[in-house]
This record gives structure tokens, C-alpha cells and sequence, in this order.
């Protein structure tokens, strides 16, 4: 190995030979790589969350009109839709919970769910040529976003057992949310869009306070420094938002609004905007 | 089953919409975990400090394995290494982002974890990859006499981006412990080319001390410039319910892992 960081014509960049010559634990590598360039894998795709409890769980009223403002921007617009859980996680967490079952297995049982419901989704839009397509058949993404522009896919990362234990409590801390998060930014999407049943955040739960106020746009350090109870996406998403290298912004929209997905998609700031500090406009 | 004011069909549950970003709700989950697979030992070999060795590393180790088989039941983790390192200089010349490089890297450790099931196999070990494990881990282990898996978890595409810059957090240090965890084994067993944990390299700096017992907190607190393990492990350690010590002991020198799966103070061992 020595032989190969004294090789003037080794075929290794000056970063690898830094690698063979440090641990990969070391700060200084680490910085290495934060200059490295960033290559977008899928510019041109929009990813788009639709919510469990909040869109399928109330079935045809939500989901009908969801489907059909789709298949309406299948010409426009490339999408991942990505599926949240909803209602049947929460009763096979609380029931696994009481078995005392660890963090593991309550991703593998909530993933179950969110698999569920992309399924119902697939059915809908199948006649549209969209496939369903799981975590392992990601690599034939590409080409069905090219012919069909859109496919199907659960929410939840594929973390199965190894989902690591939130810091309290036991429900996995990384859902579908964060899995479809993590799906724009390693593919440097052009969008995020979380599709829910409000219009974005406010300053308190509408359906609690009718002074609550409506937030536009904030910044995910503004948000995170608030300290709020509750929130309108997982925590995780934005730890990982905040330290993102392709994407700079995530967006909420109501689905039960007709027009406002499409909105979205055309770039238009509707619902709420979280976005990284510095890219305030 | 109900039908809500919100138009939501719901099924009843402790959780029934409520919210589970809430910080009140998440702390209502806590409770009594139970051990899936509480006789089992998991044992990690390093990547780089064992497997990329070849067979005057590895071999011997093999044998304590297989020594050691009548007594324990272990499931190995391995690691990738060097080809790793190369695959991820490539990687990042060319922009790919963190959760591309975490599912190249994933092949390294994967042939890594295959080599060392051949080498097993006539001992009754069965190689398993990530769906295996969630499904047929415990039939595999009251069949086979012991299982090899991939110690990088299956986060491939879905690797969390890191703190600084863009390499994969979670390898198989990582990997090897979240499996102990989930099944709440017996022991957690990291083999690598070190006694332990020192305040400092001890391969470049002779005033470094050996650490023989901390706590996750404190490793995390002291902030040492090198590790012998990923972060990433130190800090799932400190949200462990099942597994809240882990063992770090040099896999060169021949009955450490007998000692360790003994229980015997060998080594560096890192309490929650």
C-alpha cells in the first residue's frame, strides 16, 4: 500500500491518495470532501410526498382529485410520487410498542403500510403506464421517468431493522417524509413538494386556534430554533435539509386544494416554503 | 374503524391522529424493549484493519471463530476497506452525492462479507443479505451454525447526508451495532488492528494513552481527532435500550476474541 502513495503515476486522484493515507474518521478528510463538486443525478425530476393520514387515509374525496391534477402535469412535469403511511402505522406502532418490540421492527411493520398505500396509488394511475417501483429497482428509475414521466414508490427509507432508535421514545424518527427528502437530494431533484391537508405551517394548529397565522416562508434554522412541540415534517428532514448540498428548499401544499400541486410544480410559492439559510429571496 | 370530522377513515389506536412529530407523543412510545435474539453475539470484522490483511489477519481469526463456535452463537458483520477508499476518491471527482457512494461502497463490504463466508461455509455458516436477515435470520441460526452479514447497513441511496462533507456516515461499525441492537444480543464485539481506544494515535504519537473503559458521552466530549470506529456507532450507543456497552479489542492478537466472548476486561469497552 505504501508502494502505491510513493507512485507519482498511480492512478489515484490527490483525494484518494489522501485516502489511503488517513482514517476515514479524520476531520481533515472530511473537510477534503466537502469540496468536492456536486453532480446532479436527475435535475429535471420533482419529487413529490403524498401524505398518509393527511391524503389517503380519506380515500376517494382526497385521493380522486389528486390523481386526476397528476395525470393532468404527466406532460409537464417528471415525478416521483412517494406515499406516507397514516392511520394503520399508528395502530401497528402502538400495538408493537406493547409487545415490546424495538425501533427495527416498527420500521419494518411501518414500512408495510407505506407500501400499502403506494400500492392503492399505483392501482389508480396504472392505466397511465406508471409503475410502482421498490427501494432495489431504483436504477430503472431513469427510464420510466423518461417514458412515462412518473413513478411510484413507498415513502419510508429502507432501513428495515437497521433504523436507528430515536432519542426517546420508539417510533422510527426517520418515516417517509425523510425517505422522500433523501430521495430529491441524492438525485438533486428540482423539487421537493410535501402534498398534506393544510396549507403549510402556522404560527399554531388551525384547527385549534383560529388566530394562528400563516407562515409563508421561513428559514429551517428560524424553524428548528422555534422549538415547537409539534411540526409539519419529521425533525429529520430538517437536520438534513439544513446541511443538504443539492436541495435548497421543501415545499407544503394542501391536496385537498385542486390547483395548488400544479402551483407548486410551476414553481409558484404556494403553501409554505422551509428553505436553507442563505437562500432567502 | 371511524369515520372523523376531518373526512379521514381512522383505525383505533393509542396513536390515532395524533401527530407523531409531537414531542408529548414520541415520549408516550417509551417502555420495555424485549431481546429478539438474546444469546447471540455479534462480531465485527474491520475492512481495513483486518480483512485488507489477507490471510495472516484473518485466518487465525477464523480459527478462534471456529474455536469458539460450541460455546457462542455469533453472527459477523465484516467491513470494506480499501477498495472503499478508492471507489469513494473516484465517486466524489465525479460529484456522485453521499447516498450513491454509500451503495457503491456497499459492494465492497458485501464481497468482503462473501469471502469470509466461504471461508466458514464448511463450518456451517450462511452468508445473508439484508432482506435474509429480516426474514430468515432465526431460522438460519437453529438450521446453520452461525451467519455472515454485510456490516454496512442497507441505506444505499437513502444514506443520511453528514456533517461535513459528503462521505457515507454510516459504515460497518455502524451497520454491525444497529443489528445488535435490534435483536438485544448478548454482546457487540468490534475485532480491528488496535488495543483499543488511545487519547491519540498510538501509531504516531508514543505519548498516547490506552482508554480501557468510557462512556459514549465522554468519547463523544473529548472529541479525539481519530477514531478506531465510526462516529456514527458512538452515537447510536447513547439512544440504546437493548445493547448499551460494545467491545473494541485487536483482532491480530491471537485470544482476544475468546477473552471478549468470555466476557474478560480486553480492550476498549464503551458503556451508553
Amino acid at each position: 500500500m505504501e508502494d502505491m502513495i510513493e507512485d507519482k503515476n498511480s492512478l489515484l486522484t490527490s483525494l484518494g491518495k489522501q485516502f489511503l493515507a488517513s482514517s476515514l474518521t479524520d476531520a481533515s478528510l472530511q473537510q477534503a470532501t466537502e469540496d468536492t463538486p456536486d453532480f446532479a443525478i436527475l435535475p429535471w425530476v420533482n419529487v413529490v410526498k403524498i401524505g398518509g393520514q393527511s391524503i389517503m387515509d380519506r380515500g376517494r374525496s382526497a385521493v380522486y382529485p389528486l390523481v386526476r391534477e397528476i395525470v393532468a402535469n404527466l406532460g409537464q412535469h417528471k415525478m416521483i410520487l412517494g406515499t406516507g403511511a397514516g392511520t394503520r402505522a399508528r395502530h401497528i406502532y402502538s400495538l408493537a410498542i406493547d409487545l415490546g418490540l424495538p425501533t427495527g421492527v416498527l420500521t419494518v411493520l411501518g414500512t408495510a403500510v407505506a407500501w400499502q398505500n403506494a400500492q392503492m396509488l399505483h392501482y389508480l394511475l396504472a392505466q397511465y403506464g406508471i409503475p410502482f417501483i421498490e427501494p432495489e429497482g431504483f436504477n430503472t428509475l431513469p427510464h420510466y421517468l423518461m417514458e412515462r414521466s412518473a413513478v411510484i414508490c413507498q415513502g419510508m427509507p429502507p432501513y428495515k431493522l437497521w433504523e436507528p432508535n430515536p432519542a426517546t421514545g420508539r417510533i422510527p424518527p426517520q418515516r417517509t417524509d425523510t425517505g422522500c427528502f433523501l430521495i430529491s437530494e441524492v438525485f438533486g431533484a428540482r423539487k421537493m413538494i410535501y402534498v398534506k391537508d393544510e396549507d403549510g405551517l402556522y404560527t399554531a394548529d388551525p384547527k385549534k386556534d383560529p388566530s394562528s397565522k400563516h407562515i409563508p416562508r421561513i428559514s429551517v434554522e428560524e424553524l428548528l430554533a422555534l422549538d415547537l412541540e409539534d411540526l409539519i415534517v419529521e425533525r429529520a428532514v430538517l437536520e438534513f435539509l439544513a446541511r443538504a448540498r443539492n436541495i435548497r428548499e421543501i415545499q407544503f401544499v394542501n391536496g385537498l386544494k385542486p390547483g395548488q400541486l400544479t402551483a407548486a410544480l410551476n414553481g409558484e410559492p404556494v403553501g409554505t416554503i422551509i428553505h436553507k439559510n442563505g437562500d432567502a429571496r | 374503524m371511524t369515520l372523523h370530522g376531518s373526512g379521514a377513515r381512522h383505525v383505533e389506536s393509542s396513536l390515532m391522529r395524533e401527530s407523531l412529530v409531537d414531542k408529548n407523543v414520541i415520549a408516550r412510545t417509551e417502555g420495555q424493549v424485549v431481546s429478539i435474539l438474546p444469546d447471540v453475539n455479534i462480531i465485527q470484522i474491520g475492512g481495513r484493519s483486518i480483512m485488507d490483511r489477507g490471510r495472516s489477519a484473518l485466518l487465525p481469526l477464523l480459527e478462534e471463530i471456529v474455536a469458539n463456535q460450541s460455546q457462542h452463537r455469533m453472527i459477523i458483520g465484516v467491513g470494506a476497506g480499501i477498495r472503499s477508499r478508492h471507489i469513494f476518491s473516484v465517486g466524489l471527482d465525479l460529484g456522485l452525492p453521499t447516498g450513491a457512494l454509500a451503495t457503491l461502497s456497499a459492494k465492497d463490504s458485501a464481497q468482503n462479507a462473501y469471502m469470509v463466508s466461504c471461508l466458514l461455509a464448511k463450518y456451517g455458516f450462511v452468508y445473508l443479505e439484508a432482506p435474509f436477515v429480516v426474514q430468515l435470520l432465526p431460522a438460519m441460526l437453529a438450521a446453520a451454525r452461525g451467519a455472515v452479514f454485510n456490516g454496512i447497513p442497507p441505506y444505499s441511496l437513502w444514506e443520511h447526508p453528514p456533517l461535513v462533507g459528503k462521505l457515507p456516515p454510516h459504515g460497518s461499525d455502524a451497520g454491525s451495532y444497529l443489528v445488535a441492537e435490534v435483536f438485544g444480543a448478548r454482546s457487540m464485539i468490534f475485532l480491528k488492528d488496535v488495543d483499543g481506544l488511545y487519547t491519540a494515535d498510538p501509531k504516531t504519537d508514543p505519548a498516547a494513552e490506552f482508554i480501557p473503559e468510557i462512556s459514549a458521552q465522554e468519547l463523544i466530549d473529548r472529541k479525539l481527532p481519530t477514531l478506531p470506529l465510526e462516529p456514527a456507532m458512538v452515537d447510536l450507543l447513547t439512544r440504546a435500550k437493548l445493547v448499551k456497552q460494545v467491545r473494541i479489542v485487536n483482532g491480530l492478537t491471537a485470544g482476544n476474541l475468546s477473552r471478549a466472548l468470555a466476557g474478560a476486561s480486553i480492550g476498549t469497552l464503551i458503556r451508553q
